[in-house]
């Protein structure tokens, strides 16, 4: 089996003498992980975790098998960070501001500017790599922090609220060139958003956490799949016995006051059955729809917990 | 490579030594800084003292040029006073080079929180120190230091070993005021960029821990009838351990120089410690 990309084992951080991460237990394979929670959930925490800005009490935390408490520094190196509040230099030019922190990664300078340029031209900001940072608009000062995230090839990228006070057209740029980055499959991502869209747009992994523990933890995928037995359906032409018939078969039925007709398909019953049903009592089926989970039905089902 | 073309790769190629990747920030900041024309001359006439005392120490030893004013050769005693009173002026310069580099070089990463883009890559905090410090520590280097090994140097060349010899203390002298005004200059401007935002308020702060540690100590002199105020005056335990190296030491001053010495050390550990606090604080801010 593959080394997770990260690991944690009872992991518990204090800040002060508030815990707040209270024993995390997670090994997280996927290429990318959305990592969600309400405020205060310990998210940012979990990330300076990894980061090695703070220390465990107890437990463990590991990025690719290497633990924080000791090889915070190698960890680093395979890690690009984008924070979420601003983080640059506003009087430097973008490429100098991306190619120092090639730098700073380890390239040596010439590398570091061919990489620079590069890693601008991804994002797009090619044409605007020589204008001072401070000068960007707020969706170009992201992608020139996505930028300097991926410019040293990191096999892990965190992206903390990438498309946090994005106008609905950065937002798609920022969601696509993270959805590109998926398919290159060179990188694995931990995406940190409030945005549930943004999660389950990008995402094939989500963990939710909540008060410092991980409450939910699933691949989003197989949810989604999991949820394939429940289906809605609105029929014309049904006097009312349709509902009882379905049942017959095999399924949990109910019909709510607008006539709509909810059950779930048991094993050995598929959605072929249906249609001959109402074939055979002549009732027309006007719509039927897989139920499915979206993001947010989980995310508030976790809550609930 | 064609850099318009939107594509990306991961990087394979070699690395830079972790050791001597703090000289990345010194070589940013170094661009930064000679952008200001105002720095720039002010940097080069601070070697204007230096080229002076390299000329007069010439003309000390040239015989026909001294025959000419009717003065011998080595009429001018190049001593302990003479290096002391070179690393006094230079020393000023240095602390007004401090009041005016200092400030930008940590405060501008604070308030556009770029610490968490050096600290989340493999760069731990004191290397961030460390090379935000040698920004100002060579600067500081180059108008104090060198020139004053360099002063020393040659007037070991022009007036033979024996002088050298005899004189070898004067060298240390130099190389250890030199190192004692690099530490306390690159602490306290690294600790008030730190600490005040306002660059011209930061800047102000770094001139004023001196008048203000003068002002304090006799105060604290006078009220508790002690000497031991002058342990807060800055500028006097510099020149107490400078003095004591160069053999120039007041006869009557209270502090000998290795307790002058100690003083520093605490001062500087002092200061160290509240950059590290504070630069804790704002990592994962």
């Amino acid at each position: 089996m593959t080394t997770p990309v990260i690991a944690l084992d009872n992991l518990r951080v204090t800040l002060g003498k508030r815990e707040i991460l209270r024993g995390l237990n997670l090994e997280l394979r996927g290429r990318t992980v959305g990592l969600l929670g309400p405020n205060g959930a310990g998210k940012s925490t979990l990330i300076n975790t990894l980061l090695g800005f703070w220390k465990p009490v107890s437990g463990t935390a590991k990025v690719f098998g290497l633990d924080v408490k000791t090889h915070a520094r190698q960890i680093r190196a395979d890690i690009g960070y984008m924070a979420e509040n601003d983080c640059f230099i506003s009087d430097m030019p973008a490429i100098s501001f991306v190619r120092m922190a090639a730098e700073l990664s380890g390239l040596p300078s010439d590398a570091a500017l061919e990489r620079a340029h590069e890693a601008l031209f991804y994002v797009g900001l090619g044409e605007a790599r020589y204008r001072p940072l401070g000068a960007y608009s707020l969706g170009m000062k992201q992608m020139a922090k996505l930028a300097q995230a991926i410019v040293h090839g990191p096999k892990l990228v965190i992206l903390d609220e990438p498309t946090n006070g994005l106008d609905p057209q950065a937002r798609l740029r920022m969601i696509k060139i993270i959805q590109e980055i998926r398919a290159l499959g060179t990188m694995h991502l931990v995406i940190c958003s409030h945005l549930l869209r943004d999660i389950e747009e990008t995402c094939e992994e989500a963990v939710i956490l909540k008060a410092g523990q991980v409450v939910h933890h699933s691949n989003l995928e197989e949810e989604r799949s999991s949820n394939r037995r429940f289906v809605e359906i609105e029929t014309e032409g049904d006097d009312g016995t349709f509902a009882d018939a379905i049942e017959r078969l095999g399924c949990a039925c109910s019909v709510n006051a607008l006539g709509k007709i909810k059950t779930v398909l048991p094993e050995g019953i598929e959605i072929r059955d249906i249609y001959r049903l109402a074939a055979d009592r002549d009732v027309q089926l006007r719509r039927l729809n897989y139920r499915r989970d979206s993001l947010e039905d989980i995310f508030l089902k976790a809550m609930e917990k | 490579m064609a850099v318009y073309k939107r594509t990306y790769k991961g990087y394979a190629g070699t690395l830079t030594h972790p050791a001597f990747r703090f000289l990345v920030l010194q070589r940013y900041a170094f661009r930064s800084i000679f952008k200001s024309r105002f720095l720039l001359i002010g940097y080069v006439g601070c070697f204007f003292v230096p080229l002076i005392l390299l000329l007069f120490l010439y003309l000390n030893q040239n015989a026909t040029v001294l025959a000419m004013v009717g003065q011998k050769v080595g009429f001018v005693k190049v001593n302990g006073s003479f290096f002391m009173n070179f690393l006094s002026v230079q020393g000023v310069l240095a602390g007004l080079m401090t009041a005016f580099v200092g400030p930008g070089l940590v405060a501008p990463d604070l308030t556009n929180g770029a610490l968490s883009v050096y600290l989340s890559r493999p760069f731990s905090r004191a290397e961030y120190i460390l090379g935000k410090g040698m920004v100002l520590g060579s600067l500081i280097a180059s108008i104090t230091l060198i020139p004053g090994l360099i002063l020393f140097g040659v007037q070991s060349e022009l007036v033979g070993y024996k002088w050298f010899e005899d004189n070898l203390y004067l060298g240390t002298g130099v190389l250890i005021t030199g190192l004692v005004l690099i530490a306390v200059f690159v602490l306290l401007g690294l600790a008030m960029s730190a600490f005040v935002r306002w660059r011209i308020v930061a800047g102000a702060l770094v001139l004023a821990v001196f008048a203000a540690g003068k002002g304090f100590g006799a105060v604290i002199n006078n009220v508790m009838r002690t000497d031991n105020g002058l342990y807060l005056d800055l500028q006097h335990l510099i020149s107490t351990v400078a003095g004591d190296l160069l053999r120039q030491s007041k006869e009557n001053d209270p502090i000998s120089g290795p307790a002058a010495g100690v003083a520093l050390v605490v001062f500087c550990a002092m200061l160290l410690a509240l950059i590290n606090r504070k630069l804790r604080v704002c990592e994962v801010a």
